[in-house]
């Protein structure tokens, strides 16, 4: 009995060992974002300026969305929709709903209510889509845990005559009429590498935290990354990219443990989800490792500082920006939420209304201004944000 | 059983009675009872339409709790389940991906991942029955495994762009109703006979009672158990195929928190935790039951959130009213 126990627990370990080994190196070089569209860096900061195209000017592809079976013409007329972000409960989505609020409001004859699961489950996503559309809406706003998982539901919906736009994760484009780009993705990965190097050099080492390897936009900016750092910055030096979920928790172990297997080879972590950069933040003030230490005024030596840059929401990057522990955290790279769902509401109106149609170049929302239609059935809501210390106290989100 | 007999003999009240409070009878007391409740919640609720398809959305639940009742009658619990449906999931994907390394035609990626699924857990049963490690500490340790290994495997991509002819089960019907709902109904009707009606299925519950007594009885305690959990597997197995097959691509973090749905139904069901008791009827009910609340509620318009609120409250509320019930029958016998 003993003897078996033994040999059990040896095999084991020595499958999972073997898995720990092969995993990681095996995880390197395969960022083609989970979705086999080719990449598309930016021009290196030293050649900005030699007459960079701007989107509108790019050649434009054909219309590619869907389009609701039998809509009912309700121009001018009070609208209900619902909002299915990935999950509730996280303050980006906070953010989003709240621009909708705002939207809503200002429109007047907009309903806005926002329901998902509290995990960002594909399954639970769908049942609660196929909810509404039993219940009856006129207008769905979603944004997608997985592209293709949350199509066939889309679908459903716009043949029951349901509008649909998307917004932060996009859906393959036949399931969904038009879709609310923050910011191309390459621009997002040209933001974040550049402000990395500003801090850690150009020949530096960093690794990455994101959600999960394939959720859309995450694996989409990586592989934009990959592409522009070989391009402009061939010395950079990727260490590992893991996977957090979206879980404060899980995405502070996975930061600690890079901080801890890297030791001083690890010069920045990149955050990828609005929770990993707080969480990440928080793993390196933990380990004394903020290159400006104001609480202590000891510790973090330059050399063996980690340096943060992320994708976050302002409020949760404030401690580590100009709160206790500033300086931790020197450039935040993220569009507005707020404006997102403002304009995505917008977007959906103009639809309904029958004032924004396939083959327009681009549409009003409101405050925003006009917004450009980009990659067929795209509107692109405008160049990301950098929050620094000097501006993210003007922001409260 | 004789004195029970007799006593009905003697008074034929009592057997309508003890009828009445069987925890199945009780269960779907309750079920009526949230039906009526959600249906003048909205008027969408009761329609053939709504109802057919929460019969799609609750295949997976379905298909898992069916031979989790098995294990959970046997005192056993597995946790690996959802894991293992996202490893099959994976496998199938893999297999089949027309730009991967093997090129499988998809008839046998699916075999391939059914088998693989069944291996998993006879995996499962080998470590619990020769090594002897508890199930609980088995299934948490290969639901870890059985998850890193997809994650592996699959190397973060997703396979897509099945051929149509493979969303038939997933999404498709055959006679009106969504083609999966006819593959839970034969498994359901299958696992139902088999646990009442065979030697196989009675000997279950005399090992959840105890497995000492039930080894001395001649019965392969040991056989049984792996038979059970990979069978678990295999169902696991088919969950995969058919939720590949409605959400048209595969991930590896599909099914994950399937166990915990599917533990909930088999226990709302009123099979004792501790083994020894349990019904299929009562696991249908259970997982019809949660389904629905979660369907029902959600036309109502109450959040998500708020739904699993109320269905945490009720499974507690059923559990409790069904203990309730069965000590005042036992102690009034």
């Amino acid at each position: 009995m003993n003897r078996k126990l033994l040999v059990g627990l040896l095999l084991g370990v020595v499958l999972v060992l073997g898995f720990a080994l092969v995993m990681p190196t095996a995880a390197q070089d395969r960022w083609d974002g989970a979705d086999d569209l080719p990449v598309n860096p930016l021009e290196c900061p030293a050649a900005e300026g030699a007459g960079e195209a701007s989107p509108a000017e790019m050649s434009m592809p054909e219309y590619d969305g869907g389009q609701p079976t039998d809509a009912p013409d309700l121009a001018g007329q009070p609208i209900v929709l619902v909002d299915v972000p990935k999950l509730v409960g996280i303050g980006y989505f906070a953010a989003t709903t709240l621009g909708q609020q705002q939207a809503a409001e200002e429109l007047g004859n907009v309903t806005v209510t926002t329901d998902a699961p509290t995990e960002a489950n594909i399954d639970d996503q769908i049942a609660v889509i196929d909810n509404y559309i039993t219940q009856g809406v006129n207008g769905i706003l979603f944004a997608a845990n997985d592209p293709v998982a949350i199509a066939p539901v889309l679908t459903r919906a716009l043949e029951s005559g349901i509008h649909v736009v998307g917004y932060d994760a996009n859906s393959e484009p036949a399931a969904r009429e038009w879709f609310v780009n923050q910011a191309e993705f390459n621009g997002i990965a040209k933001a974040m590498i550049d402000s990395m190097v500003a801090e850690i050099g150009a020949d530096g080492s960093f690794a990455i935290v994101t959600s999960t390897f394939t959720t859309p936009n995450q694996a989409r900016w990586i592989a934009e990354m990959q592409a522009y750092q070989g391009k402009c910055y061939p010395e950079l030096t990727w260490l590992e990219t893991v996977e957090a979920q979206e879980d404060n928790v899980l995405s502070f172990n996975q930061a600690t443990t890079l901080i801890n297997k890297y030791g001083p080879d690890l010069d920045g972590i990149f955050g990828m989800t609005s929770v990993a950069t707080p969480a990440a933040a928080d793993a390196v003030a933990q380990a004394g490792l903020c290159a400006v230490d104001a609480v202590a005024g000891a510790a973090g030596s330059a050399e063996d500082a980690v340096a943060v840059v992320g994708l976050a929401t302002p409020n949760a990057m404030k401690p580590y920006v100009t709160g206790d522990f500033a300086g931790c955290v020197k450039s935040v790279v993220l569009w507005n939420p707020i404006d997102l769902g403002y304009a995505a509401v917008y977007v959906l109106r103009a639809v309904v209304d029958g004032e924004f149609a396939p083959g327009d170049t681009s549409v009003m929302a409101g405050r925003l201004g006009e917004l450009q239609v980009v990659n067929g059935s795209e509107v692109l809501l405008g160049p990301p944000f950098i929050y620094t210390a000097e501006n993210i106290d003007g922001f409260d989100f | 059983m004789t004195t029970i007999r007799q006593m009905d003999e003697q008074n034929p009240g009592a057997k309508f009675r003890r009828f009445l409070l069987r925890q199945e009878i009780i269960l779907f007391i309750i079920l009526t009872i949230a039906i009526i409740l959600l249906t003048l919640g909205s008027d969408k609720f009761l329609t053939v339409d709504n109802l057919l398809n929460q019969g799609r959305l609750l295949t997976e639940i379905a298909l898992v709790a069916l031979p989790m009742t098995f294990i959970i009658v046997t005192g056993g619990i597995d946790l690996s389940v959802g894991s293992i449906m996202g490893l099959c999931a994976i496998l199938l994907g893999y297999m089949w991906n027309p730009s991967g390394p093997f090129q499988w035609p998809l008839e046998l990626a699916v075999i391939f991942s059914l088998v693989v699924g069944t291996l998993c857990g006879v995996i499962n049963g080998l470590i619990i029955v020769r090594i002897g490690v508890p199930p609980l500490i088995t299934t948490l340790a290969t639901l870890a495994l059985y998850r890193g290994l997809a994650e592996g495997i699959s190397q973060a991509r997703s396979v897509r762009n099945y051929p149509e002819s493979f969303y038939v089960l997933g999404q498709g019907t055959f006679l009106g109703v969504p083609t999966q709902l006819w593959v839970v109904l034969i498994f359901v009707l299958i696992t139902a006979i088999v646990l009442s009606r065979t030697v196989f299925g009675r000997s279950l519950y005399a090992i959840g009672n105890n497995e000492l007594g039930a080894r001395f009885s001649g019965i392969p305690v040991g056989v049984y158990k792996i038979i059970i959990y990979g069978f678990s597997g295999f169902m696991s197995g088919m969950a995969a195929w058919i939720f590949v097959s409605r959400v048209t691509t595969t991930r590896s973090d599909m099914g994950s928190g399937l166990e915990l749905d599917a533990i909930a139904a088999v226990v709302l069901g009123g099979t004792s935790i501790f083994g020894g008791s349990g019904s299929i009827i009562g696991t249908v009910i259970g997982f019809v039951l949660i389904q629905l609340l979660k369907n029902g509620l959600a036309l109502a318009g109450v959040t998500t959130d708020g739904t699993i609120v109320v269905i945490g409250t009720v499974l507690i509320f059923a559990i409790l009213i069904n203990n309730y019930i069965q000590r005042r029958v036992s102690a009034g016998k």
